[in-house]
């Protein structure tokens, strides 16, 4: 078959594989500027069969994928439907309880995501016995800092500290909620990995990275109502779906009507992590490497695209 | 006693804070970053200096976001709105990764570019896709390889795609539409798709004039969009586009025509849902667009309208709009009592309320969930709607039916360009509706509540509307029985 219309009755994944062995340099996918061709695309599409396949998926197994629009998510449709495994691709607005509900009821084995889903995903896994594997992808995470509402808590600590992540999830969950407690917040709670709560807003969150063998806690804490506004109009949300893309927020100000000061914060949360972890906390600053490091990271940061 | 005599004694571990209120939200990045790099420095180097535990805690002076590179950001708006914009370098070796997670681009890494397909049949589940609708919980439609091949056969001769065929894809592939008219249409037949992960009109825009596509499936809301800004700046659409598709809600016929004249390609509309793989009817190709009309059933698919019984009706006459074919899904996952009440006789029960003409164009006038039935009489919700929206300051409208005890009241809710008071509106209907068809409460909204393929979403009007997004700290919801 060389390029002309397939005409016959294939499917998917032999109609690719056709075009790949008749005409490999055609193009099938186009994404920011790149051209990736049908040969390409049969190939990582096999590499995610394999990959699937080496993670003990199985022909009818369901893969939930929640990814928009990337070559990945073209990628990982192919390779599910080469493993004869069940494809449950579902809206990436979803949040939540809707998550919950459709991993729960399609008892997903593996779920495909964007990397900034990690937080949420991580809030709903203790109550999917089902879903044994998560897989990250793509670079969208976005997060917004605002002087008026957002205090950032980093940890960064000896991988040996963080080994049991169940463990370190309650322990960093509860800290968090002795710090909102502390802020004045009481009926705030903590069910399992993630955020802090107040009926079902969120009020604070957390996620726990791994890298090179040390163990890093990231965590945001709302001490003022965040006005998302400004930030959307900068990253181009449809007005209908705004408030879907941020989740249903409180914050220390909006409960106790008032705003705590820096330096109570700050004696909170060391207060908090001094407790937690039994240890002493004392104000330092960086050393010579770390200030070469800072610079460097700071001025990627800022380096337009 | 000795150990713990010893134990006590022990000294406590000594932590870093770094406190900084008032950075920015770069900050947020380097300041953890740079310790992370300085310890995996420190441990080649052997340094003593490192800590093993350093707390960060920092604030922003300025709004900020801190984007992942493949983030769209708009910078001349963050600078006209005082946002600082930070991007998160592209994780390299030493990335993070949340924990217990894995990574796609490793595991791609560590797989072998062989393999030979499972075998499968055309009975295999290729999909499970759910289904919000605008009204319930989210219902798993199962579509089998077979539901998907009959699809594509379907919709062959209207849109025929071929290698040279480069098609805009905006339609998100988690929905059906995209997932089978787009993704499949365009891989089944050589075609190349523009894929396009984050939807705004600029953005829609800008890749059609740069990818220069021939085929073009989208939704009203879209359309409505290009058109906008297609006139705001006075450009026209390449001439490459040959054929444009439009689905999931109904595109006015004006609209139709105006996107016409603006690309100088036809523009189709076609009806389907999730349970037919999507497009089950078309406007025919060569054939007459009738205002309001979903079109002709296509090939593969038999449409009829049927009664309460299930007794087919005669041309003209309302009723439940029935499909039968190979297309159609199997029925919905761990969901038995759903599927059996969803078909008759092998009939798939659409939920779509609406008649034949003469013709064989079929029209759908509602949903069959959302009637209103006040003093025994049948409301069609559209039918208010779409006087509300002759009155010319209205926007958008969604009418509702809500319980008051024994009765429903019919309840409106608008959007408006200017100012107008409910008592305006009502003598408004009053002009061309019955009275038992006037509505009995308007509220006036900022926005309509919107799923991503444009349609209202009015279970989120109604009183006991419970927000699914939520978490509940007790097992109430998600994921309880109903």
């Amino acid at each position: 078959m060389s390029a002309k219309s397939n005409k016959k009755r294939l499917g998917l994944v032999q109609s690719i594989e056709t075009w790949t062995a008749s005409s490999p340099d055609l193009v099938a996918l186009r994404f920011e500027g790149e051209a990736i061709t049908y040969k390409e695309l049969n190939l990582r599409a096999n590499r995610v069969a394999n990959g699937l396949q080496g993670l003990g998926v199985k022909k009818g197994d369901r893969i939930a994928i929640m990814l928009p629009n990337i070559p990945e998510s073209v990628y990982t449709l192919v390779g599910t439907l080469k493993l004869g495994a069940v494809a449950v691709p579902f809206n990436t607005l979803y949040k939540g309880g809707e998550i919950l509900h459709i991993l729960k009821d399609s008892g997903a084995k593996c779920l495909i995501a964007l990397t900034n889903f990690a937080p949420m995903i991580n809030e709903i896994r203790p109550e999917l016995p089902d879903l044994e594997q998560v897989i990250l992808t793509g670079e969208r995470n976005l997060l917004f800092a605002h002087p008026e509402s957002t205090a950032f808590i980093q940890l960064i600590l000896q991988g040996d500290l963080i080994k049991d992540i169940d463990g370190a999830y309650q322990k960093m969950g509860h800290i968090l909620l002795k710090i909102i407690g502390d802020l004045g917040v009481k009926e705030a709670w903590y069910k399992h990995r993630g955020s802090i709560r107040l009926r079902g807003d969120k009020i604070a969150t957390f996620v726990i990275s791994e890298v090179e063998g040390m163990g890093l806690i990231n965590a945001v804490v709302f001490l003022g109502p965040l006005d998302t506004r400004d930030f959307l109009r900068v990253v181009w949300v449809p007005p209908e779906i705004r408030d879907k893309v941020v989740e249903p927020l409180t914050s220390v100000q909006q409960e106790t009507g008032k705003r705590p000061l820096w330096d109570q914060v700050k004696e909170t949360v060391v207060a908090a992590i001094e407790q937690g972890f039994q240890v002493e906390i004392k104000e330092g600053s960086m050393v010579r490497d770390e200030l070469f490091g800072y610079e460097k990271l700071r001025s990627l940061a800022y380096k337009a695209r | 006693m000795k150990w713990k005599i010893f134990s006590r004694k022990r000294r406590k571990g000594q932590w870093r804070l770094i406190f900084k209120p008032d950075g920015d939200v770069a900050d947020v990045m380097a300041l953890p970053g740079a310790v992370v790099e300085g310890r995996i420095a420190g441990r080649y180097l052997l340094a003593s200096s490192v800590t093993a535990g350093t707390v960060i805690i920092q604030g922003v002076g300025r709004k900020g976001i801190l984007a992942g590179v493949d983030v769209a950001v708009d910078h001349e708006a963050a600078s006209e709105h005082d946002v600082d914009v930070a991007y998160q370098p592209r994780s390299g070796r030493a990335s993070l990764r949340p924990a217990e997670t894995i990574n796609f681009e490793e595991m791609m890494l560590n797989a072998s570019d062989e393999f030979v397909p499972v075998s499968t049949t055309p009975e295999d589940m290729a999909c499970i896709l759910y289904t919000s609708g605008t009204t319930g919980r989210p219902k798993g439609v199962k579509l089998t390889i077979k539901n998907f091949l009959c699809e594509q056969q379907s919709t062959e001769q209207a849109l025929d795609v071929t290698p040279k065929d480069k098609i805009i894809g905006v339609l998100p592939f988690f929905h059906v539409f995209g997932l089978s008219n787009v993704l499949h249409t365009g891989l089944i037949h050589g075609a190349s798709i523009v894929l396009v992960p984050q939807y705004s009109p600029g953005n829609l825009l800008r890749t059609i004039m740069e990818s220069r596509p021939t085929l073009m499936i989208a939704i009203p809301t879209m359309f409505g969009h290009l058109l906008t800004l297609l006139e705001r700046k006075k450009v026209r659409l390449p001439d490459t586009l040959r054929l444009c598709l439009s689905g999931a809600a109904p595109l006015p016929k004006e609209m139709i025509e105006a996107f016409e004249r603006c690309s100088g390609c036809r523009v189709l509309e076609g009806y389907g849902l999730t349970e037919t793989v999507a497009a089950c009817c078309l406007t025919p190709p060569d054939g007459v667009c009738k205002a309001g009309s979903i079109g002709v059933p296509l090939p593969g698919f038999e449409m009829k309208v049927v009664d309460g019984d299930g007794k087919e009706l005669a041309l003209g006459e309302v009723g439940e709009i029935a499909i039968r074919g190979e297309g159609v899904t199997a029925g919905y996952y761990n969901l038995p009592q759903d599927t059996e009440e969803a078909f008759r006789g092998g009939w798939f029960l659409t939920g779509d309320i609406g008649y034949q003409d003469q013709d064989g164009y079929f029209f759908v006038t509602d949903r069959k969930k959302e009637i209103i039935i006040k003093g025994g009489l049948n409301i069609s919700p559209r039918e208010v709607e779409d006087i509300l929206l002759t009155h010319p300051v209205v926007k958008e409208a969604a009418v509702i039916g809500r319980r008051k005890g024994e009765r429903e009241e019919i309840v409106a809710f608008v959007t408006t360009r200017g100012e107008v008071s409910a008592r305006e509106l009502v003598s408004h209907c009053k002009q061309s509706l019955s009275n038992f068809k006037v509505p009995d409460e308007i509220f006036f909204m900022g926005i309509l509540p919107m799923s991503v393929t444009g349609k209202v979403l009015k279970k989120e009007l109604t009183d006991d509307y419970r927000d699914e997004r939520k978490i509940e700290q007790k097992e109430i919801g998600p994921g309880s029985v109903d």
